[in-house]
């Protein structure tokens, strides 16, 4: 079957070319069609978009559009609406993730953009969220307005389903026009989340567009880009640099790079009561989108001294890999995917040479790994798809020198300590650039308002407009009412 | 068996006008058996994959050593010490450790080298003028590839034959002149030399507007390929300008695919379409496996490429590559690197870590 991505309000389906992305497996393959714009095509949607956000979404309220956002997400929540059922249908066809992983995933993830989550994304960002719509006064005297960008330009990465709303809602929440590409590797979701927007609220279709280019394609991505008044990427260091070059040096540009997160497991929790437990969360966010997103953890460090070993702990650990390997088997690899994960497998096996005391142990066709090693000095990537390292130390507190070099990579850490060591951890991990702390189990479900590698969603996109407080008291001079 | 009796069984090998997959098969238990008692390392990765020689009756079950392990184990069935000489891969990894091939004798890798050669490259004559572009022998002493060129030189290049790059880079003088000669006399040329060279050679061809026509018979060698280049090329246009630029029939643009852990090659029999079928004379024999599984994949699809290369003998025989290949009737197709970097989400993956940390770390 063939499905079409993409929202390109204003431009029939026959004035667009289609190029088809196959997915799936040879028994029950799926097409998605993706459009491919000329130059001149972008240039007209992206005046488009421009001139509709002026003329309607910037008219709106935020409150409106937290609204309006809220009625589409209500709709994708419901497992009976055509647009939900269609992603739960396809999805897991495109990304070949479990589908009771995806559905899981997608009823947990839309649920941050419920109307009170919206207000927290909100508030996190704004005093006073109304500075979205007028002047507003300011701490230091004076008002100010903020301004959504005219053009806000998204190019998405990575195979995670649903990504490309966070930054998509930001967008539409600071009242911008946007337009986002989506990446081959999931080119669906996007797009039908803005089809659904725009039935729900005709009068901003306009306002925004999801469009495609193949990865590597610099003159349609430098078409857009032109054309943005800030410009919002993801993907890989030289995916990055690359778009870097080709933004005007006058745009905003705010790239999320590939992160790296780990667990931390202290000896104050490690009983035999509590451990399996930890171990059941620790391996869920392994197992929730096979270690694809940038808070998926690869490595947990775990404390000596319990009464339970970080050996016997990673023997919990691997249980529970096994078993969700059962209920949420693995999606299937790509050969070079297998490829990297028997690279990485081989090198910890060889590494186990010459350390008697390291250990790997693996699911039934390479399906998970777990290497327990001792006292890692360095920190590194897994091979991902349920690839993970269990690290033995002797205090939590030694880890900060060993992620330290990595600053600019680190991202999300979860934690199972009590209370006042989360703290003390916290403050050592911050420092060394560690920007999201989380519970085990929750790595990879960020909550509402999140500030994404330590950034302001919504803050960064916008411009303020201060009217300082001697324009008021010199208007004041000018007013009819003067004496 | 002894080592020198493993060196001269080879050497009769290889001059054999072929063998059945029974002469095979028994050699290749035979190395293996070699391998397993001389080579330490060796025989505690056979343990843990499970494999004995006296459980394994098929060369299909020699258990296939990961490249990467050439760079971790000191793997050698002689004193590394009386090796006669070391190849090493180019040590791009963390903390530059190289991957190290020892050879305690080139008499087996000559053999198989300078027997094929002659057969994929030269069948219809002796000797051919040659320009390399390569550093000479005597400058990269490690290489194998230098050492391959080299051979190539000495067995079948007429007396002046000559190395065409040189520490600051190509003679582009020297060979300019070199293909006008060709073109003015009609002696035919081989060129031969690692893919980026020839790249880069192109690239100062476009810029002064200059291409040639060499004569008939005129031959071009290739091999290396673009990974860890400064640029994608894309095989097709490669041979479509190589062609254009020196006026050789794609059929004559013949890639040579080696690796320092082997001591046999694997060619094509031109490059009219991309990607061509590589295949190897009758001492080395290939598999395309799941790496996860380690189990032959269906044929006709993509799986990672496993060599059986009776010729490298003193350390191991089977290896695990990296390559992503297609298993065809008479070879298999070589796609390039085997890794996952298309499908990622936003989590880090360990090449691009190793790039992005590159000098941070210490040793």
């Amino acid at each position: 079957m063939t499905e079409r991505a993409g929202y390109l309000p204003g431009f029939p389906a026959e004035e667009v070319e289609w190029r088809g992305l196959r997915f799936g497996r040879a028994g029950e393959p799926l097409e998605i069609a993706v459009p491919a714009l000329t130059d001149a095509q972008m240039k007209e949607l992206a005046a488009r978009v421009r001139d509709a956000a002026r003329r309607h979404l910037k008219t709106l309220s935020v409150a409106r559009i937290a609204d309006i956002i809220d009625r589409a997400i209500a709709r994708l929540l419901d497992r009976g609406d055509p647009y939900r059922q269609k992603a739960e249908s396809l999805l897991p066809v495109i990304t070949g993730y479990d589908a009771e992983m995806v559905r899981l995933g997608l009823t947990g993830y839309l649920k941050t953009f419920r109307k009170p989550e919206l207000n927290k994304f909100l508030a996190e960002d704004f005093a006073n969220p109304r500075i979205l719509d007028e002047f507003q006064p300011l701490a230091k005297g004076g008002v100010a307005r903020a301004h959504g960008p005219d053009v806000l330009a998204h190019i998405w990465a990575g195979n995670v389903p649903g990504l490309p709303l966070w930054s998509l809602i930001c967008g539409l929440l600071v009242k911008a026009g946007n337009i986002g590409k989506v990446p081959s590797a999931e080119p669906l979701f996007a797009g039908l989340f803005a089809q659904l927007l725009a039935e729900i609220e005709p009068s901003i279709a306009d306002c925004f567009a999801i469009v495609w280019w193949k990865g590597g394609d610099t003159a349609r991505e430098t078409a857009l880009l032109r054309e943005a008044d800030v410009v919002l990427a993801y993907g890989g260091n030289d995916a990055l640099a690359a778009i870097r070059g080709r933004v005007p040096v006058t745009t905003r540009y705010l790239a999320y790079g590939h992160k790296i997160s780990f667990g931390m497991i202290s000896r104050a929790t490690l009983d035999i009561r509590k451990a399996p437990s930890i171990a059941h969360q620790a391996a869920y966010d392994v197992v929730r989108y096979d270690q694809q997103g940038c808070y998926s953890p690869h490595v947990f460090f775990v404390e000596r001294g319990g009464k339970v070993s970080p050996r016997e702990f990673r023997g919990y650990f691997a249980h529970e890999l096994a078993c969700f390997e059962q209920k949420y088997p693995r999606r299937a690899l790509t050969i070079g995917e297998s490829s990297d994960v028997a690279a990485w497998r081989h090198q910890q096996e060889l590494t186990a040479f010459s350390h008697p005391d390291h250990e790997i142990t693996g699911g039934e066709a390479g399906a998970w790994t777990v290497a327990y090693v001792e006292d890692e000095e360095d920190l590194a990537p897994s091979a991902l798809n349920r690839t993970v390292k269990i690290v033995a130390i002797d205090s939590l507190a030694d880890v900060a020198p060993q992620i330290a070099p990595y600053k600019a990579f680190l991202q999300t850490v979860g934690i199972a300590a009590p209370p006042e060591e989360l703290y003390r951890l916290a403050e050592i991990l911050g420092q060394a650039g560690v920007t999201r702390i989380s519970a085990l189990g929750r790595m990879t479900a960020p909550e509402a308002g999140w500030h994404h590698d330590g950034r302001f969603n919504l803050a960064d996109l916008v411009t303020l407009t201060e009217i300082e407080h001697s324009a008021e008291a010199f208007a004041d001079s000018f007013a009819p009412y003067v004496d | 068996m002894t080592q020198d009796q493993i060196i001269e069984t080879l050497l009769d090998f290889i001059a054999a006008d072929g063998a059945t997959e029974e002469a095979f098969n028994g050699l290749a238990l035979d190395l293996f058996a070699y391998q397993f008692e001389n080579n330490p390392p060796f025989r505690r990765f056979s343990m843990t994959r499970e494999r004995t020689p006296r459980t394994t009756k098929s060369w299909r079950d020699i258990p296939a050593v990961p490249i990467k392990a050439f760079k971790d184990l000191a793997m050698s069935c002689c004193a590394p010490g009386e090796a006669a000489r070391v190849f090493m891969t180019s040590g791009t990894t963390k903390g530059g450790v190289r991957g190290k091939s020892y050879q305690p004798t080139l008499a087996v890798y000559d053999a198989s080298m300078t027997k094929n050669f002659k057969h994929r490259f030269m069948p219809d004559r002796d000797t051919i003028r040659m320009g390399i572009l390569f550093p000479a022998e005597d400058t990269m002493p490690n290489s194998s590839l230098a050492h391959y060129l080299g051979l190539a030189l000495r067995h079948f290049g007429t007396s002046n034959s000559r190395y065409l790059l040189h520490e600051d880079g190509i003679d582009f003088a020297r060979l300019f002149a070199e293909l006008e000669r060709a073109g003015e006399t009609g002696e035919p040329y081989a060129l031969l030399g690692a893919s980026f060279s020839f790249v880069h050679l192109m690239d100062e061809m476009r810029r002064i507007g200059k291409s040639v026509v060499l004569p008939a018979g005129s031959r071009i060698l290739d091999t290396g390929g673009f990974k860890g280049q400064s640029r994608m090329v894309e095989l097709d246009d490669f041979y479509v300008e190589l062609s254009a630029r020196f006026g050789v029939k794609r059929s004559h643009c013949i890639n040579m695919y080696g690796m320092t852990e082997l001591s046999t090659q694997f060619y094509d029999w031109g490059n009219e379409a991309c990607p061509s079928v590589k295949s190897g004379p009758h001492w080395i024999r290939s598999r395309v496996i799941n790496p996860l599984t380690g189990r032959d994949v269906p044929r006709g699809e993509t799986g990672v490429l496993v060599h059986c290369d009776l010729a490298h003998f003193n350390i191991v025989s089977t290896i695990l590559t990296e390559d992503a290949g297609v298993e065809t009737g008479s070879g298999f197709l070589l796609l390039g690197r085997a890794d996952g970097a298309d499908a990622k989400g936003c989590s880090m993956a360990v090449e691009e870590f190793m790039k992005a940390t590159e000098g941070m770390m210490a040793g």
